[in-house]
């Protein structure tokens, strides 16, 4: 392993590369192969074919529910933070005074947001109780029941994902900054306005970097499990009952073992074909500098 | 020379069954009081034996499959607490907790009855030693009952009757009960059993056990429980975002005035009262031309050893401290209701370390009659098959007679998943 070794490179990878076969490359396969198992933890495995997914398929309303209820989440959890990043990010690319703390203050809830503490603290900022029904009584309304309706709950289940915009936030950014600031003044001076500027300047340059963040924030709220758990624990009325959470029931509750990993293997396909066509739209609407096709 | 050997021998001899020092862990769950009371123990009885135990404790919620967990993975803790519908899962057949009959030696079974070992044994081995002995009973705040003027219910008219008055005198956020979730469904169900004289689920058949029709109106009992404001409505209980009774201000401030809960709870549920809030248990509420008062009794946990443990006979010298020697019987209290063990109960009964309104509830839980419970109605499927579709109902998504056929389909499938 000498310093001119053309191994070196592999060993400096190698705890990952390991790390990654053994707690996630074997876990995903072995998953595969339980998704066609009756296996409760406790005993051997047993081989049942095509029968847990027969039964995702044709006869769990519980599945059916929570994969409707996945899809509405995403859909309107991805849009909505990508579109509240993008906006704190333009304005935080103004030249403003105090920037750098208004920058750090707002990446903040993307590194807490994640946390059980702060679900915990959602909970009671939205209780019947709560600050947040305080402040509306103040406005002369009437309180909010937040967790006992499943349109509300599903609401602030929703509203906590888009909080923790940070990490979409501080990426727009960076590719706001990198926008050639000689375009801006090009199109300036043919007397294009703001909104015309960031309608056809700034959003085909940074079309790349939504892309990323698309993909990115998908994959993600498909994966959400600790708020709809701590907060609401998929309730009321399975509204919130995402699918890592029925995962999670099944895996851990039921113990079912087998069925739990056939329908991680729905999600993760589900998530996959999004995937594929995110990337084949892609296409369409990414704009690369110095790609020929533009 | 044959001294010396005999002394050996002797030596040996005595030793015989005496662990070595031993590090240990021991996993339970419970509340502030328990979890002390439980550390103490560990301590006490820890230094009585030369062990070292390392507690490992969580509230109720989670335990169950942080438990299961461990077990499939041969990671559980020496001695564990565990719930006593449990068992048949970790060990169907006897095997998957050790046997403590082969460390009778060391724990002084005598203190149990025939009924309490057989209790804890699945085919003929003895998985788990119960520590007491529960069941769901009535339990209301005396002082909001006082200010509305009226005496504690005992009927479950006197109660429906109760909420209109509570309505009127103390306000619209004073209810004489609650019942949400699981508590609402063993509400249904206790009220479904004394009308019918059965279990849900029949114990010797593994099926369901009432027709549609006396499912049906169980669960519109649960909706005039609603309509005479009684308890909250499950999606104003949802509201609070509160997820345990002892955590509901409600609660505390004796706002909620009732509730249907193990008696080894007690002091989880009275911890929290504010000063001058004082409970009260009742006999289980009557209706009438009831054929049974239903109670809802069982071990409420028993102590199992892993049977993975390599000091088994350690574990067991600790177990059988908590349970049956006076150090570690008096750090333990009655942090997990009145004691089974009749050597601890005696002890705890003579120090006055158990308080009256324990013993009074113990004594209403064992006297009342009831037809005998099957584990299977604590599985989570076949509580989530009753709590789902009484959560539908409540919310008015569906009628009664619709619950009723979705409950009865769920619970179906839920025991043949259970049973295959």
């Amino acid at each position: 392993m000498g310093g001119d070794s053309k191994y070196q490179g592999l060993w400096y990878v190698a705890p990952y590369v390991i790390g990654l076969l053994l707690f996630t490359g074997f876990p995903f396969v072995a998953s595969l192969y339980l998704s066609f198992t009756d296996y409760d933890l406790l005993s051997s495995p047993k081989w049942v074919g095509t029968e847990n997914y027969e039964k995702l398929f044709t006869r769990d309303r519980t599945f059916k529910k929570s994969l409707n209820v996945t899809l509405i989440y995403v859909c309107t959890t991805v849009p909505l933070k990508l579109a509240f990043a993008l906006f704190i990010a333009v304005v935080l690319n103004y030249r403003i005074k105090g920037i750098g703390f208004f920058r750090t203050a707002y990446y903040v809830p993307s590194i807490l947001g994640g946390s059980i503490a702060i679900a915990v603290l959602w909970r009671y900022i939205f209780a019947n109780t709560g600050l947040i029904n305080m402040i509306i009584g103040l406005f002369g309304f009437e309180p909010i029941n937040w967790f006992g309706e499943p349109g509300n709950a599903l609401f602030t289940i929703t509203l906590l994902r888009v909080w923790q915009f940070g990490s979409a936030m501080v990426i727009f950014l960076a590719a706001l900054q990198s926008v050639d600031k000689s375009l801006y003044e090009a199109a300036s001076i043919d007397g294009a306005k703001p909104w015309q500027i960031f309608r056809h300047v700034t959003l085909p340059l940074i079309t790349p970097v939504i892309f990323f963040n698309l993909i990115m924030q998908t994959v993600q709220a498909f994966q959400e499990f600790n708020g709809p758990y701590i907060i609401t624990e998929g309730g009321p009325l399975k509204s919130t009952y995402l699918l890592p959470l029925y995962i999670y029931d099944e895996a851990f509750k039921s113990f079912d073992m087998g069925y739990a990993s056939a329908i991680a293997w729905v999600l993760f396909v589900i998530i996959m074909v999004l995937t594929l066509i995110a990337f084949w739209s892609s296409k369409k609407w990414v704009y690369y500098a110095g790609d020929k096709r533009n | 020379m044959k001294l010396k050997f005999l002394s050996i021998v002797l030596a040996t001899t005595a030793l015989s069954g005496a662990a070595n020092a031993a590090d240990l862990r021991m996993s339970w769950w419970g509340g502030d009081s328990r979890h002390a009371a439980t550390q103490e123990a560990l301590k006490v009885c820890g230094a009585k034996h030369g062990h070292t135990i390392s507690p490992e404790f969580t509230g109720w919620s989670g335990h169950y499959e942080k438990l299961t967990t461990q077990i499939a993975g041969g990671t559980e803790a020496d001695i564990m607490q565990v719930n006593w519908p449990w068992l048949s899962i970790y060990s169907a057949d006897g095997n998957g907790l050790a046997d403590l009959n082969e460390l009778s030696g060391i724990i002084d079974l005598s203190n149990w009855d025939a009924a309490q070992i057989q209790a804890g044994s699945l085919n003929g081995k003895l998985n788990g030693l119960p520590i007491s002995t529960t069941g769901r009973l009535f339990v209301f705040n005396k002082t909001t009952f006082d200010k509305a003027g009226l005496a504690l219910p005992k009927t479950w008219d006197d109660l429906l009757a109760a909420g209109p008055v509570f309505k009127e005198k103390l306000g619209d956020d004073y209810f004489p009960f609650e019942a949400a979730k699981l508590d609402a469904a063993l509400i249904m169900t206790l009220y479904g059993t004394q009308a019918t004289g059965k279990p849900l689920i029949d114990p010797a058949t593994n099926e369901l056990a009432w027709n549609k029709d006396e499912l049906v109106n169980a669960i519109e009992f649960y909706k005039s429980l609603v309509d005479n404001h009684v308890v909250q409505p499950w999606k104003d209980v949802a509201s609070t975002g509160i997820k345990a009774l002892h955590e509901n201000p409600a609660w505390s401030s004796g706002k909620i005035a009732g509730t249907y809960q193990w008696d080894s709870t007690y002091f989880k549920i009275s911890d929290p009262l504010e000063d001058g809030q004082e409970l009260a248990y009742v006999d289980l509420l009557t209706q009438d031309g009831q054929k049974t008062p239903g109670i809802y009794r069982k071990a409420s946990m028993v102590f199992s050893i892993s049977a993975n443990s390599p000091n088994k006979e350690a574990a067991a010298q600790v177990v059988n401290c908590m349970l049956n020697e006076p150090e570690g019987v008096a750090a333990l209290g009655s942090t997990r209701g009145v004691p089974s063990s009749s050597s601890a109960r005696a002890q705890l009964l003579d120090a006055g370390a158990i308080k009256q309104v324990q013993i009074d509830a113990q004594a209403r839980v064992l006297a009342a009659e009831g037809p005998a419970i099957h584990p299977m109605m604590e599985f989570p499927d076949v509580r989530s098959a009753m709590q789902d579709n009484l959560e539908l109902f409540a919310y008015g998504e569906i009628d009664a007679s619709t619950a009723a056929d979705e409950m009865m389909l769920s619970i179906a499938e839920a025991l043949e998943d259970i049973g295959s």
